[in-house]
């Protein structure tokens, strides 16, 4: 469901904000960067990111001004600085209440803060790293696939598809439906409205009825995935 | 003294002959090297044996000699003190002198010197050289002690049943703890001789002044000895009160050296913590390092940066070994308290690696938050082994290559990971959190790997043949090892979500995902149907 006409904000171009920019640029978003410093918006123009701006985080105006024009709708906040971004997220959460605001943070206690700020999605980077380690020392075969399927092969998906109201699924338990045989996807869960907005494993062994605004979590190739939203849809 | 020319060269012929005859043989190499591993190596396993019957044989030894002060012994008793207890012990003493070092090696030594520079071969110069390396063991401290330890045996001399003393010391060489304890009062042996130097100066003023003014006024005081032995009293603050300063000058002198005693005792209690204090966090950590040798499958993390504390506390929840190496002091000291292992040591320096024994490890990370360091640590390592697994964490992406370099197997960098997810979760957030969820143990369910074993029910199976439904786990997909791969990175291959006729072989690892309890049971099913199929 990736809508590539979002635009993205990108506040902070240091080491993760470098990251973070390139790998966004290359999955083809619409990218605005800002930072305070001249220098971290060099490297940024040296990495043919067009649209950057010096900015003042504590101007308010400013930042509403950056998003208005240009109708930023998801902000990341990726200085290094941990405070910088907690503060950056308030002021957002301040100005833009619905605003989607992602950030990083090397530590527990500061996702707490920034959970509390409002952001809606936070990456601990120190604790993604360190878990990553761990499955490299421990389990490397789950390290490998994860690899293969995040990063490695780009016709591997994620796909969260919502079921239609009167589509194949409406209705159905989950037994009575075998995805790889008929799809060759694999169903890894599903988010049941009327359970509240949580996710379930599939692998709970509770025979789940599937309604209309259920979402699936559902994971194959492209084409697959293709086929099977366009069965849901109502395809042929 | 000259000796005859023949006689000289045929000497010098019988002993060249004969120590390239010790160096060739492998036996000798090897008798001498079990021996000095028995005597000297304490991480030889039979050491400890080796210990406990010596000790066995002191603490016999010397009850039977304190036991023969009041009354007549047995004879047996006597047999075994005199014969057997002195045997070992000279056996001991003779056996630790000639593993002292290889006197044979300095004989070579001088034959090849004497044939490069064309000279005479020098007899008078190797036995100095021999005598200077067998006094050096005979007059160190815990030589001397095994020497006297064995004089008791003659009886004829009642006076040296004194040593027995020895034996007694003797214990010393086969317990670790005191030895440390004499190590560290060694390393402040400056101190301490200046400690003693003004005591001693102090007795001997405050002592010749008391006797001068009081030897006629003081019934007690007879020689000057009393009067030294009244001031080692008083200055200790021991103060027994049988010899008492009777006249004014005498009190005065006795106030002055109430006052100085206690400061000269303060001073040899400092001197004596601070060297503990010094010492004691070595001894800790060779402590450390010592219980770490036996761990089998260890992992050696430098640098407790915060992706370490992280990695080391989701692998002391699995009851993994490791071993934490940091150069902040504080930092270590916390981390002893919570009962992790964790040294003080810098780990890009060849000292800290010494006694690791690295086939018993089974990764090393260098996790600090410097590159260079990073690099270093590699090096060091590979300077150890070639084939540890190694990993290090990397900041600028300059780096990479130089890690690569220095041997680094894995690199890991939190920013690269950060750009990864970052592009993910503005994608695919609910995936990216079932994904985390799952990786992180979460809510029970957790991705896991599970290796097709040989004589399993899982070997030579199709991937439709095996009702994973049934097992209530999702199969994600099946990782095989490439030996032909060219490069180490591309060995393993992930196929995802393998067709119903995918056929398993032995040493794939399946990948799923599923609950704890779903997962373990599918784990031990395919275990047990290996050992089932073993037995038939």
């Amino acid at each position: 469901m990736a809508e590539r006409n979002d635009k993205i904000l990108l506040f902070g171009f240091g080491r993760y904000g470098e990251q973070i920019g390139l790998n966004l640029l290359s999955e083809g978003y619409n990218l605005v960067v800002a930072d305070s410093s001249k220098e971290g918006l060099k490297k940024a123009i040296a990495d043919k990111i067009e649209q950057v701006f010096v900015i003042d985080i504590y101007n308010d105006e400013e930042i509403a001004d950056l998003i208005l024009d240009h109708r930023i709708s998801k902000v990341f906040c990726a200085f290094e600085d941990e405070e910088r971004n907690v503060y950056l997220t308030i002021t957002i959460k301040a100005l833009f209440r619905n605003m989607e605001v992602i950030a990083l943070c090397e530590s527990k206690e500061s996702e707490r803060k920034l959970k509390l700020a409002g952001a809606n999605k936070v990456i601990d980077t120190m604790y993604a790293a360190a878990n990553r380690l761990y499955f490299i020392l421990e389990k490397p075969a789950v390290a490998e696939a994860m690899d293969h399927i995040l990063f490695k092969d780009p016709t591997i998906q994620f796909r969260e598809v919502q079921v239609p109201p009167g589509s194949f699924l409406d209705g159905i338990n989950l037994s009575q439906i075998d995805f790889k045989q008929e799809f060759n996807i694999i169903l890894l869960g599903l988010v049941d409205k009327e359970l509240g907005n949580r996710f379930i494993f599939v692998t709970r062994g509770i025979n789940h009825k599937i309604d209309a605004g259920d979402i699936l979590v559902v994971l194959g190739r492209r084409w697959d995935l293709e086929r099977f939203e366009a069965k849901l849809k109502g395809g042929p | 003294m000259r000796l005859p020319k023949r006689l000289r060269e045929y000497i010098v012929k019988i002993l060249v002959d004969f120590a390239f005859l010790l160096e060739g043989s492998r036996r000798y190499k090897r008798i001498k090297t079990f021996f000095r591993n028995l005597l000297e190596n304490d991480e030889y396993p039979y050491k400890r044996y080796f210990d406990l019957f010596m000790i066995f044989l002191i603490i016999t030894s010397v009850i039977i000699i304190i036991e023969e002060v009041t009354t007549p012994i047995s004879k047996w008793l006597y047999y075994y003190d005199v014969y057997f207890v002195t045997g070992v012990f000279i056996i001991e003493y003779l056996l630790r002198m000639w593993v002292h070092d290889d006197i044979h090696k300095i004989i070579i030594e001088e034959f090849e010197n004497a044939l490069f520079l064309e000279r005479q071969f020098d007899l008078a110069k190797v036995f100095k050289e021999i005598a200077r390396r067998k006094w050096e063991y005979i007059s160190s401290p815990l030589a001397i002690i095994d020497l006297l330890a064995i004089l008791p045996s003659y009886r004829e001399l009642r006076i040296l049943r004194v040593f027995v003393l020895f034996r007694v010391f003797k214990l010393l060489r086969y317990s670790q703890n005191i030895t440390h304890f004499f190590q560290v009062l060694t390393s402040k042996k400056s101190e301490l001789f200046t400690l003693l130097i003004l005591v001693a100066f102090t007795i001997l003023v405050s002592g010749i002044s008391l006797y001068v003014f009081e030897e006629q006024a003081n019934p007690n005081i007879n020689h000057l000895f009393d009067a030294f032995y009244w001031s080692l009293v008083t200055i200790s603050t021991v103060g027994y009160g049988d010899i008492t300063p009777q006249t004014h000058e005498g009190r005065i002198i006795t106030m002055i050296i109430i006052l100085s005693g206690v400061g000269l005792i303060s001073f040899a209690t400092s001197i004596i913590v601070s060297a503990f204090n010094e010492r004691l966090e070595e001894m800790r950590d060779e402590r450390i390092l010592h219980s770490v040798r036996r761990s089998s499958n260890l992992y050696i993390i430098c640098g407790y940066t915060s992706i370490a504390e992280i990695l080391v506390a989701k692998l002391a929840r699995e009851g993994k070994e490791f071993l934490i190496i940091d150069m902040d002091k504080k930092r270590v000291k916390e981390l002893t308290r919570k009962g992790l292992r964790a040294i003080c040591a810098d780990a890009s320096k060849k000292e800290t690696f010494r006694s690791i024994n690295f086939a018993r490890v089974a990764a090393v990370l260098a996790l600090t938050d410097s590159d260079m360091h990073n690099i270093y640590i590699c090096l060091n390592i590979r300077s150890f082994s070639q084939e540890v697994f190694l990993i290090s964490r990397t900041i600028d992406h300059n780096s990479y290559k130089k890690l690569k370099l220095a041997g680094a197997n894995y690199l890991i960098s939190p920013y690269i990971t950060a750009g990864l997810f970052a592009s993910k979760i503005i994608e695919q957030p609910i995936a990216i959190e079932a994904i985390n969820d799952i990786l992180n143990g979460k809510r029970n369910a957790m991705c896991d790997q599970v290796e097709v074993v040989r004589g399993s029910f899982l070997e030579g199976k199709r991937v439709g043949e095996i009702d994973f439904k049934a097992y209530k786990i999702v199969l994600l997909g099946v990782v095989r090892i490439d030996p032909g791969a060219r490069l180490e990175g591309q060995r393993r291959r992930f196929y995802f979500n393998p067709e119903d006729d995918f056929l398993l072989q032995v040493e794939d690892v399946l990948v799923v995902v599923g609950y704890n309890i779903s997962i373990n049971n599918f784990k031990s099913m395919v275990i047990e149907s290996s050992l089932g199929r073993k037995k038939r």
